[in-house]
């Protein structure tokens, strides 16, 4: 009987505490979690800006979590099979179809036709593909990027080699020109990782002789392959390109270890600092003279999860990001994923010319996707290349056994 | 009342008691996520359905699509390479350590204790360590190689389909190395001194000490270390994703690898749990072998 009693106080009192509990809350300002892969290393746009936000001390709280770029997409999905998701996630944009054409994120299109602040029409086609399912919008593109090929000046120079390559053919005689194993210099770097990154840089070479990802096994996707596994057999690109990561690739392209290299407009900053030569940036090459263009689209994308409680919050707090969209280059090297930004210049005159490059190869980058299963496709594609570059298989016979694996995943 | 609480206290029900703690800690904590996992292999699991026990059976849809993948007899082949690889590594070269230090001569049993340096190091940086070691231009094996005039070119270690998957067996051997000597080592201190002193005595040779009582005495200590060395070996993950990321093209990559990159890079957690069942299978029966070599340990 005593040890009811005590139970009854007891849970008189956890009753008490629990509504003086939701009496706080109605004052409290709503909080709106925010997850990103900035601020891991240096500051980047999405901490910067939510630290900015919480000062405005406008009734909304940004709660910032910062998550490792390998870690986002298994956090987002374990938090959200258990209930625990985020109310806005910034996931890389091959990532984010996996999440929008299963409901995951929030249909943001009534509210963006609303908002003076988000206009999707200003959006560059890729970037904003991405982030549209079914013709609906759930998401704004956060920035972008997409790649190009830097090459050493002071290497074409001394070979006589006035202008960069402008076709894939010009781009394997040059770098055979260029090539100097004496000095340790290969004609060229690429990567052709067995990860998104090789898809990232071969799927472009798919699109640009005709194919897609959704048929790959194009003539000028052999012919390339064919082309690249005769540039590595012969030492014009090094063996290691299968295994380099862009970073890493690029790395060797700045230390003077390789005349040209293709890589992204995220170079710039270490480039300006570790080349000790002349260098600059043109276009992907093409098949032919005058030939379809393509590249990558790379960057991320902010989208508001399904299943947050502050809806209209969480968009303010959207619009808020979008708003700053003018700082992402001067402040945080990246590019805005819309073309009504002017850019500041930034006196360095490499960095500004490549700069315009950039700007000019965005408006032929494709999104990879979007596919619910994006990343079977993408292993399917790098699975292709390495097996092609490595001999394992031929070009016509890895692309086909690609073809046949996505055949499977799209029908 | 009384009876059962000395019985509890010291008899057959402590016996008991002591026997189900142990039992309930396994089927909790090891006995649950196993069954777990060979049930998602039973099942089309993604990340909806995640979170939910209630998903669609597919019966064994997941082992056959797993099979008929084109990389699955690289994989097996890949293992099989890296297992018996490390294992053979590992144990040849530790127990030719351990008989080398049970020399008596100053300061081996510090520099025996050295050794375990490798194996105390968390197997990313022994990975991230061997990636600079192993790289093709810039590698410190391929200087070395040069060096000595071995091989004129560049060996890639990391990027050729043929030497791939030996560059991450010998990585693992490196790793493993000093826990294979420890353990031998001290089955050979076990070996009683006057054994060897006789056979010397009945004039037996280096080789036929080794061959006849080395050898025999060891048996048990030989059959747990290949058991768990297998276990260990069939475990090893790290060094993947830091040295080769099973590539280029699966031509190193083995079963615990692709199976996380089912579960964790393309999101098919139910093709994850199936390849883990089919390790699982081997994994017992290393365990098999390790608990019969062993069983001379438990007495009583």
């Amino acid at each position: 009987m005593r040890l009811n009693k005590i139970n009854l106080l007891a849970g008189v009192a956890v009753a008490a505490l629990a509504m003086t509990g939701a009496g706080f809350a109605q004052d409290d300002p709503v909080t709106i979690t925010v997850w990103s892969i900035d601020g891991a290393n240096q500051p980047g746009p999405s901490d910067t800006f939510s630290a900015e936000f919480n000062e405005l001390d406008n009734g909304i709280n940004i709660e910032y979590r910062v998550l490792q770029f390998d870690e986002i997409v298994n956090e987002t999905l374990r938090a959200f099979a258990t209930g625990n998701a985020p109310d806005i996630v910034s996931l890389d944009n091959p990532d984010f179809a996996l999440f929008s054409s299963r409901g995951a994120f929030l249909d943001i299109t009534d509210m963006a036709a609303e908002s003076d602040i988000i206009n999707p029409d200003a959006y560059f086609e890729g970037p904003l593909n991405s982030v549209m399912w079914d013709g609906k919008l759930y998401g704004v593109g956060k920035y972008t990027d997409t790649i190009g090929i830097f090459y050493n000046k002071d290497m074409f120079a001394e070979a006589g080699i006035e202008n960069p390559p402008q076709t894939w053919a010009e781009f394997e005689e040059y770098a055979r020109k260029l090539v100097n194993p004496d000095a340790g210099v290969y004609g060229a770097t690429i990567s052709a990782r067995g990860n998104e990154e090789g898809t990232f840089q071969f799927l472009p070479v798919i699109q640009m002789s005709g194919g897609s990802y959704e048929n790959v096994n194009t003539e000028g996707a052999r012919e390339w392959l064919s082309m690249i596994k005769g540039m590595i057999d012969d030492g014009i690109l090094s063996q290691d390109v299968l295994s380099m990561g862009q970073w890493d690739s690029t790395g060797t392209f700045n230390a003077g270890n390789a005349a040209m290299a293709i890589s992204g407009p995220w170079e710039i900053d270490r480039m300006v600092e570790d080349a000790q030569f002349d260098w600059g940036v043109t276009l992907l090459p093409t098949f032919e003279e005058g030939g379809q263009r393509s590249s990558a689209l790379g960057g991320f994308n902010l989208g508001i999860m399904s299943t947050t409680e502050h809806p209209e919050e969480a968009f303010q707090v959207l619009e808020y990001f979008v708003a700053q969209d003018n700082r992402l280059f001067p402040e945080f090297g990246n590019l805005p994923a819309r073309g009504d930004v002017e850019l500041p210049l930034s006196g360095i005159a490499r960095k500004d010319a490549a700069l315009e490059v950039f700007q000019e190869q965005l408006k032929y980058a494709q999104p990879r996707g979007p596919h619910p299963e994006w990343q079977k496709i993408s292993k399917a594609i790098y699975d292709a290349e390495q097996a092609a570059l490595t001999g394992q298989m031929t070009p016509d016979e890895a692309l086909s056994q690609a073809q046949a694996t996505i055949d499977g995943i799209l029908n | 009342m009384r009876r059962v609480l000395s019985s509890l206290i010291d008899g057959k029900g402590f016996d008991i008691l002591l026997v189900s703690l142990t039992m309930i800690f396994l089927a909790a904590l090891a006995g649950t996520p196993l069954v777990y996992n060979v049930m998602m292999s039973f099942q089309e699991v993604d990340m909806f359905n995640l979170g939910t026990f209630s998903r669609p059976v597919v019966g064994l849809d997941n082992y056959a699509a797993v099979v008929a993948q084109p990389e699955f007899g690289l994989i097996i082949r890949n293992t099989a390479i890296f297992v018996f690889g490390s294992i053979a590594g590992q144990f040849s070269i530790g127990f030719a350590l351990a008989i080398f230090f049970m020399a008596k001569f100053p300061f081996a049993s510090t520099i025996r204790g050295l050794f375990l340096v490798s194996w105390v190091m968390p197997g990313l940086v022994v990975g991230a360590l061997w990636g600079f070691i192993l790289a093709g231009d810039f590698g410190v094996l391929n200087a070395i190689l040069q060096g000595i005039g071995l091989t004129d070119g560049t060996m890639f270690w990391k990027s050729d389909p043929n030497l791939s998957i030996w560059a991450v067996t010998i990585a693992n051997i490196w790793l493993g190395l000093a826990f294979n000597m420890m353990l031998l080592s001290v089955g050979l201190a076990g070996i009683p001194n006057d054994l060897y002193e006789a056979a010397e005595l009945d004039g037996a040779n280096g080789l036929q000490r080794f061959a006849t009582i080395t050898l025999p005495m060891m048996r048990s200590t030989i059959g747990a270390v290949l058991a768990l060395g297998l276990i260990y070996t069939l475990q090893q993950f790290d060094l993947f994703p830091a040295i080769t990321e099973g590539g280029p093209a699966n031509s190193s990559n083995v079963a615990q690898y692709w199976a996380w990159q089912w579960s964790f890079l393309l999101f098919d957690f139910a093709k994850g749990a199936t390849v883990s069942v089919m390790m699982l299978i081997f994994v017992l029966v290393a365990s098999i072998v390790y608990v019969w070599s062993t069983r001379h340990e438990v007495r009583g």
